[in-house]
């Protein structure tokens, strides 16, 4: 944890309107750090994930992803050349395609050179396609989805597809993965079966992770570093324990 | 396995081998089978297959419904049918510069559409098409306006020495069978590489494909051109074949017939859409010669789809293939 922050982000604002979401935000993410970002809800933390990743273009502020100035970049861009993810509270997985295919499409991108490549069908092709099916059918092991690995996704419970997503986000081998509610509307077992792999990227894969959860048992379990925003400000920021104790943060919480 | 499920599948021989090569046969011995009025029919369902091909690259697999494909298909025509009647060039030469030009025209206009959400990039293909009526009326100089282009030459091949003219509608038969056989082979090659299963993902959720890295906005725009260059290379045997071109050649009742061949056949499948334009053109143009026929045939056509085949006759068509094949 020593260095610079993988993932630096400074005064971000964005308004809709008059409606100011967020207002001059400002986090980092450690290298190796887990971090969480909690608030009430319509406290700007999606739109500040959706600034920070290329979905919307902020107001104001700046975006530095492992020392590089990315503010202002696509989505598909930052995914790509920055290799940081990001997950989506609602649109999981591709529900027609078998979960092969899905870790297979995430892959993509990452394993070929350029737009025109992707459109080659010889050997060179072949082989990158096979490398990937490779990785895919050892993280779908590691997600526990063998059995159902040529289902279509769409198939499949709400928790598996959390963790086929979730999968998927590995395949490009990240610096960092950003999780909206990861453990929204999923059963226990498989909070359980997402946090062991959170842990399992953070330590074996080195991936830094900011997460978004209203679980807050979980947020405690993994994050190292929480930062608490209320009506599109920071509010404040500590260790978990201490966030949980904080009067502010319950305030903001209860006193809505 | 049980002794009656190995019996079975003794009985249940797979038969598509033997199917694949009868229609292979057909297709070649079409002209000697039916009259020369099925030969020509046979040839404008291959016509209308290459924008259909083109289409179906863009509303099946990527997801992106366009009307634009009728004036691709004349900016091709009008391509090959200038170049014919003005410096007699081969018909290769011809059909690429009709497809080069249909692409090369896709890129400023894809560029502005594909930044409109769905309906509204639906309209503005619509306009593509009576933007390029307009200009084939009214600039004149070039196109002769409302008369159009008259006396195209039958296309030639001119090898070296060698040169041979295709007159007659059985060898325009087989070339256009050539070309048609080679699209579906390029769509077959799209599709299954890397680039179409993007496009698959796209269709299916742009969001998180773009989450995934994948660059959305250039492979549409690809895929768009792509389409052109399909819908050009069809106007340019469109305008050989028929020998005149006119502003009518922009209509919009090509674009929905394209789109009827990609929706009725099965999207986002090629034996859908070799399939639909034998069954929406071919059938259709072999019931010409009954004209009240032809229109209420049509509309049950449609209307069989509409009801029981809401994805096209590709699964139709695929439960059978399987069933040939001994599959349970």
């Amino acid at each position: 944890m020593t260095g610079l922050p993988i993932l630096e982000i400074s005064k971000i604002s964005k308004s809709y309107g008059a409606v100011k979401a967020v207002n001059d935000v400002s986090l980092h993410v450690g290298r190796g750090e887990i971090a969480g970002l909690i608030g009430p809800n319509g406290s700007g933390k999606s739109t500040f994930f959706d600034c920070s990743t290329g979905l919307q273009r902020p107001d104001a502020g700046t975006v530095k992803l492992d020392g590089q100035d990315i503010t202002g970049w696509s989505l598909n861009r930052i995914a790509r050349e920055g290799r940081m993810l990001r997950s989506f509270q609602k649109t999981v997985v591709f529900k027609a395609l078998d979960v092969e295919e899905n870790l297979v499409i995430a892959g993509q991108m990452f394993t070929f050179p350029s737009l025109f490549s992707t459109f080659g069908i010889g050997r060179l092709s072949k082989k990158r396609i096979s490398g990937l099916r490779d990785r895919a059918r050892e993280l779908i092991k590691m997600a526990g989805l063998w059995d159902v690995r040529h289902q279509p996704a769409g198939n499949l419970s709400g928790g598996q597809q959390k963790l086929i997503q979730f999968a998927s986000m590995l395949m490009p081998e990240p610096k960092i993965i950003l999780l909206d509610e990861p453990m929204a509307g999923i059963n226990p077992k498989i909070i359980e079966r997402v946090i062991e792999t959170i842990l399992y990227a953070n330590k074996s894969l080195g991936v830094s992770f900011l997460v978004i959860e209203h679980n807050i048992d979980v947020v405690t379990s993994i994050c190292q570093r929480v930062v608490v925003l209320d009506q599109g400000k920071k509010l404040v920021e500590g260790l978990p324990h201490d966030i949980i104790a904080d009067e502010r943060v319950r305030e903001a919480y209860l006193g809505g | 396995m049980s002794l009656a499920d190995t019996a079975q599948q003794i009985r249940r021989r797979d038969l598509r081998l033997p199917l694949a090569a009868i229609l292979v046969v057909v297709a070649l011995a079409a002209p000697f089978i039916g009259s020369r009025y099925v030969t020509h029919s046979l040839i404008i369902a291959l016509i209308f297959m290459l924008p259909a091909h083109g289409l179906n690259l863009l509303v099946g697999y990527t997801g992106l419904l366009s009307l634009a494909q009728a004036a691709f298909f004349g900016i091709g025509a009008y391509a090959a049918g200038l170049l014919a009647v003005h410096y007699g060039t081969p018909f290769y030469v011809n059909a690429t510069a009709a497809g080069l030009l249909a692409g090369a025209c896709a890129l400023p206009l894809g560029i502005p559409a594909l930044r409109l959400r769905a309906t509204s990039f639906v309209m503005c293909t619509l306009g593509f098409v009576i933007i390029g009526q307009a200009i084939a009326k009214n600039w004149i100089s070039v196109t002769r306006g409302d008369m159009g282009l008259s006396a195209i030459p039958k296309p030639h091949f001119a090898l070296g020495p060698l040169s041979f003219t295709v007159s007659g509608t059985t060898s325009f038969y087989y070339m256009a069978l050539a070309i048609g056989a080679l699209a579906t082979l390029a769509v077959w090659m799209i599709v299954r590489s890397p680039a179409g299963r993007n496009m698959i993902a796209i269709r299916e959720n742009e969001t998180l494909a773009e989450s995934l890295g994948v660059p959305t906005w250039r492979y549409k725009l690809l895929v768009f051109i792509i389409s052109a260059v399909f819908a050009g290379v069809g106007g340019s045997l469109y305008a050989h074949y028929l020998t005149v071109v006119s502003p009518l050649t922009f209509q919009m009742y090509y674009s929905t017939t394209m789109l009827i061949i990609v929706l009725g056949g099965g999207a986002g499948t090629i034996s859908g859409v070799v399939f639909g334009s034998l069954l929406f053109v071919g059938l259709t143009e072999a019931l010409r010669i009954t004209p009240e026929l032809r229109m209420i045939a049509y509309g049950l056509c449609l209307l069989v789809l509409v009801f029981w085949f809401k994805k096209g006759f590709a699964p139709v068509l695929n439960r059978f293939w399987d069933m040939i094949g001994g599959a349970k």
